[in-house]
């Protein structure tokens, strides 16, 4: 059973308020990362629409490798410690992040943009004051996917020395304690439902701000 | 980014040879026709008659294939289509109004983007809800999800009036109205057409609207121009069985078969009578002095005819009598039929018309206000 003093010998023998906020840090650069990294293709392949299929297949490529395996891919080419980690983040997150965004401003009704370009608005005006800001709800719900995602990877990270939470959970398997990994999942589970459930709500209002009526 | 306007007012809009294709079939055909400043012109036909993309090529929205679109003698082909629209107020029926806007930003939008300060934008956003009878303070703030569908058309409205263009496009604004709303609507639109005195084009499928509003009616059908008039022209003069259809001539008119003139003229009035020894230049003080643009001219009490304000104006000889110059004029008799009568007039191209009795006038026949009673 875990009692409050086992999980606060844990958490100080390991180290897991750094360990903590080192995860928080490539978990956030990462999405930040791949928001930038895929509202940017999304609005590219939504201007370019010929790009649309290749690039959304390719992204499909990568999100089928096996995290780990992508991972280890990545270690020759970034080195060991946080690099790898961040970048499978962002190749995995890419993907419903631009699908979305590419969805969201396909998806903007007609009506609007024709009323818009009526009144004289450029295309730049356009995309700016009236696609990207009625496809929010649907680009927020791809970087919830996307965060999802990332909390998965940057705890994996932990097997090829990126720090995080994941090292908590490595060196609970090496050294066979039950606690340390006990502890440190479900923690790590905790801060995942917590952000989820953090993004959720501000989809929602998002929603409710951009929603079509 | 302020950009200079286009255009203060419009003298004229001049299609020549235009022609629209979709694939094998014409949406426009050669079409030639002239808007005139100032007046609001109705384009009306069938579905798929080329009524709306003869609007849309007014403000680029719609490229033609060939022939050309010009206001006041400049192709629009030469004007940045951005800057056009932003000279051309817009409106269409199912509104658009931008759903993650509030009000008061909808209507600002364009005015934001040409780089008005924030004060002078929150100025002109107040004065257009004020106009189109919105408060302000209750309005501003809300969505457009939260107004009533004639609500947003009226801020659609204020939203195409935000750079005060001289020009005005519509299509089928009230389209989407219940009836009722509709006649409101357009009542209001008919003041505020009368107040800011701009040129519109407007589509339509309904003719009522399109008699009550229009000063001119072009109709289309089939990707052609039938006819184009003012609405009594159509109804009394339809080129063709297509545009007497249009205008249901035989259905909406047929009871004036037993219409008399004595039920729809205006009873005379002696403000209109000058004697026909009055000279020309004491005509024009007098008719000025009564606020008169046309008199009728007696010898007594016999009728010699009709004169306006333009020819007593352009008469060179201000010495001359008025019974040298007095148009002759059609009479009618109180029982004639109002078909027969409005007939006579068309023929004669006259509009204006005195009922006399037994050689007495009784009353004046005008054709355009004969045509409003009857709608």
């Amino acid at each position: 059973m875990l009692t409050i003093q086992t999980v606060a010998d844990v958490w100080s023998r390991h180290l897991m308020t750094i360990r903590t906020i080192e995860h928080l840090q490539m978990f956030s650069l990462a999405l930040i990362l791949s928001i930038i990294i895929g509202v940017s293709i999304g609005i590219f392949i939504y201007m370019k629409q010929r790009t649309a299929n290749p690039v959304l297949n390719f992204l499909n490529i990568v999100e089928t490798i096996p995290d780990l395996a992508l991972i280890v891919l990545l270690l020759p080419i970034l080195k060991l410690g946080a690099g790898p980690t961040i970048a499978a983040c962002v190749l995995y997150s890419i993907l419903p992040i631009a699908r979305n965004t590419y969805t969201g401003l396909k998806g903007v009704d007609e009506q609007y943009t024709y009323v818009a370009e009526a009144i004289g608005l450029s295309p730049r005006e356009t995309l700016l004051k009236v696609k990207i800001p009625m496809s929010l709800p649907l680009i927020a719900g791809g970087i919830r996917i996307a965060l999802v995602f990332c909390m998965g990877v940057v705890t994996l990270g932990g097997l090829v020395a990126a720090g995080g939470l994941g090292t908590v959970l490595q060196n609970g398997i090496q050294l066979y304690q039950k606690d340390a990994i006990l502890v440190a999942g479900l923690w790590t589970g905790i801060l995942a439902v917590f952000l989820d459930s953090f993004a959720g709500m501000i989809e929602k209002k998002l929603q409710e701000r951009y929603g079509t009526w | 980014m302020q950009s200079k306007r286009l255009f203060d007012r419009i003298d004229s809009i001049r299609f020549t040879g235009i022609t629209k294709r979709y694939g094998n079939s014409f949406a426009v055909k050669d079409l030639d026709l002239e808007i005139k400043g100032g007046e609001l012109l109705i384009l009306i036909g069938p579905s798929g008659s080329g009524k709306t993309t003869t609007l849309r090529m007014i403000n680029r929205m719609i490229e033609q294939d060939s022939g050309n679109v010009t206001i006041n003698g400049l192709d629009t082909k030469d004007v940045d289509p951005v800057r056009l629209r932003r000279n051309i107020g817009y409106v269409i029926q199912n509104i658009g109004l931008f759903p993650h806007m509030t009000i008061g930003e909808n209507i600002g939008l364009v005015p934001k983007l040409e780089g008005w300060e924030k004060k002078q934008q929150l100025e002109r956003i107040k004065t257009l809800l004020n106009f189109v009878s919105l408060p302000p303070e209750m309005f501003m703030d809300r969505y457009p999800g939260q107004l009533s569908g004639g609500q947003q058309q009226r801020v659609g409205l204020a939203r195409a009036m935000a750079m005060d263009p001289p020009l005005f496009l519509m299509d089928e604004p009230f389209g989407a109205l219940d009836p009722i709303l509709r006649k409101q609507l357009q009542k209001e639109f008919l003041k505020i057409k009368d107040e800011i005195n701009r040129t519109i084009v407007f589509v339509t499928h309904d003719i009522e609207e399109a008699l009550v509003l229009g000063d001119r009616i072009a109709i289309m059908n089939q990707a052609e121009l039938v006819q184009v008039g003012p609405p009594e022209e159509l109804i009394f003069n339809p080129a063709n069985d297509l545009v007497a259809d249009i205008v249901d001539t035989q259905r909406k008119f047929k009871h004036m078969d037993t219409l008399r003139v004595k039920d729809l003229m205006s009873p005379f009035e002696n403000k209109y009578v000058l004697e026909g020894n009055t000279e020309v230049c004491d005509a024009v003080d007098e008719m000025t002095k009564r606020e008169i643009e046309n008199a009728f001219v007696f010898e007594g009490e016999k009728l010699l005819g009709e004169v306006t304000m333009v020819d007593l104006m352009k008469c060179k000889s201000k010495s001359q009598k008025l019974i040298d110059i007095a148009r002759p004029i059609k009479t009618f008799q109180p029982k004639d039929s109002v078909a027969f009568a409005l007939s006579e007039l068309k023929n004669s191209g006259e509009y204006l018309a005195v009922v006399m009795n037994s050689g007495e006038p009784v009353g004046i026949l005008v054709s355009d206000e004969v045509l409003l009673k009857l709608i």
